[in-house]
């Protein structure tokens, strides 16, 4: 039985695609190819399930559709880069991976901030209903830090 | 600290209502200076320890004044915000900011009230360059004037002093003031909010009293490109 790497790559070897060489070793995309397999049923179950928002998971499966088909068919990638005005496909490949990355970052930093408001919040709650209700507890300090 | 209101202050007539908020971190060595002095002419004193290491804490309380405690270090916005917060829980009609190294002079509250109190508008800023400065460094002021610039280019309001912690709202405007960004940008963020409540406001000669505690305190000029950074990325992600 075909497992979906073995698949994906006969159906991209299916695209013609002219200047492309023929491979030797197929181990490194048969390897990737399964992780990457893995990962897009990781984002669809998470999707489904509700432990991504539907937007996260759709974003996520189209990145790794993407990762699967340029490492299904490389050249393809040299294709796409030329249209763009890019010489070679692994420049693409590095620039896409930078700009992923950089919206990454800028993702994770956004909730981050997020959960120092809610945190903020919550102390604001706590010293308010300390105070009010007439009590101070003897609480953990954060030690020292550069502002105030 | 029992939250009832403390007692033993020596008034000299304040208008009714008046809550001081001092936010503080790591100010045990200058900050019962400040509180008696403020207790002597206000007696609802609200001091929010922002998580402090030292014994800030304590030496508050032993003052008489309302204190608050973070159990972490939130930054000064957040602490702010939730001085105001406790101060109209206790019905507070006037909310004065007031920084806790003894930079702000007493006597400069009663002149932040007065447009205030004559119903001229519901904010009253500190300018430390309508009033007078004492020990202001030259690289300091060259911050502070391009922080003015910042104000004037970004937030779209002609301010003096942009930074100025010397502050007073009515009770409406301290209503409309809900600081979100928890370190040093609430100062930017606060004129935001301020032109977009609608509120009157005006600038208020004050003096700032610069001493080497409170320089060594205050912002490098590094800080001041993180708080930029900070306030930037605070309107970017909401």
């Amino acid at each position: 039985m075909m497992g979906f790497e073995t698949i994906a790559v006969l159906v991209a070897e299916q695209v013609p695609f002219p200047s492309a060489p023929a491979p030797t070793n197929r181990l490194f995309q048969i390897i990737a190819l399964a992780v990457v397999g893995g990962l897009i049923v990781l984002s669809l179950v998470a999707m489904f399930r509700g432990w991504a928002t539907r937007r996260e998971g759709l974003a996520w499966t189209v990145v790794w559709l993407c990762t699967g088909l340029a490492l299904a068919r490389p050249d393809l990638t040299t294709l796409v880069a030329q249209a763009l005005g890019i010489r070679r496909g692994a420049d693409l490949v590095l620039y896409c991976a930078v700009i992923v990355m950089l919206i990454g970052f800028f993702m994770v930093y956004a909730r981050l901030r997020r959960l120092r408001r809610d945190l903020t919040v919550l102390t604001r709650y706590l010293a308010i209903k300390d105070a009010t209700a007439g009590r101070q507890a003897n609480l953990p300090h954060a030690g020292p830090k550069a502002e105030g | 600290m029992p939250a009832d209101c403390p007692e033993n202050s020596r008034s000299t007539n304040p208008p009714n209502g008046v809550f001081i908020v001092v936010p503080a971190f790591n100010e045990a060595s200058a900050i019962a200076v400040v509180l008696h002095e403020l207790r002597a002419v206000y007696p609802n004193v609200v001091v929010v320890d922002d998580g402090s290491s030292d014994a800030t804490f304590d030496v508050a309380r032993s003052t008489g004044a309302y204190v608050l405690r973070h159990a972490i270090n939130c930054g000064q916005g957040a602490a702010l915000q939730t001085g105001i917060e406790f101060a109209l829980l206790r019905g507070a009609r006037y909310i004065v900011t007031f920084d806790a190294d003894g930079q702000h002079r007493v006597e400069d509250i009663a002149v932040l009230l007065a447009p205030l109190l004559d119903g001229r508008c519901d904010i009253a800023l500190g300018s430390r360059f309508l009033g007078s400065s004492v020990g202001l460094q030259p690289g300091r002021k060259r911050m502070l004037q391009a922080a003015v610039l910042f104000t004037r280019v970004v937030n779209r309001v002609k301010l003096t002093d942009a930074h100025n912690g010397l502050r007073a709202f009515s009770r409406r405007a301290a209503q409309k003031i809900n600081l979100r960004l928890d370190r040093m940008a609430h100062a930017t963020e606060l004129i935001d909010q301020i032109r977009g409540s609608g509120l009157p406001f005006e600038e208020v000669p004050v003096q700032i009293r610069y001493t080497a505690y409170s320089l060594r305190k205050g912002q490098s000029a590094r800080g001041a490109i993180r708080i930029v950074l900070h306030y930037l990325l605070g309107r970017v992600i909401q």
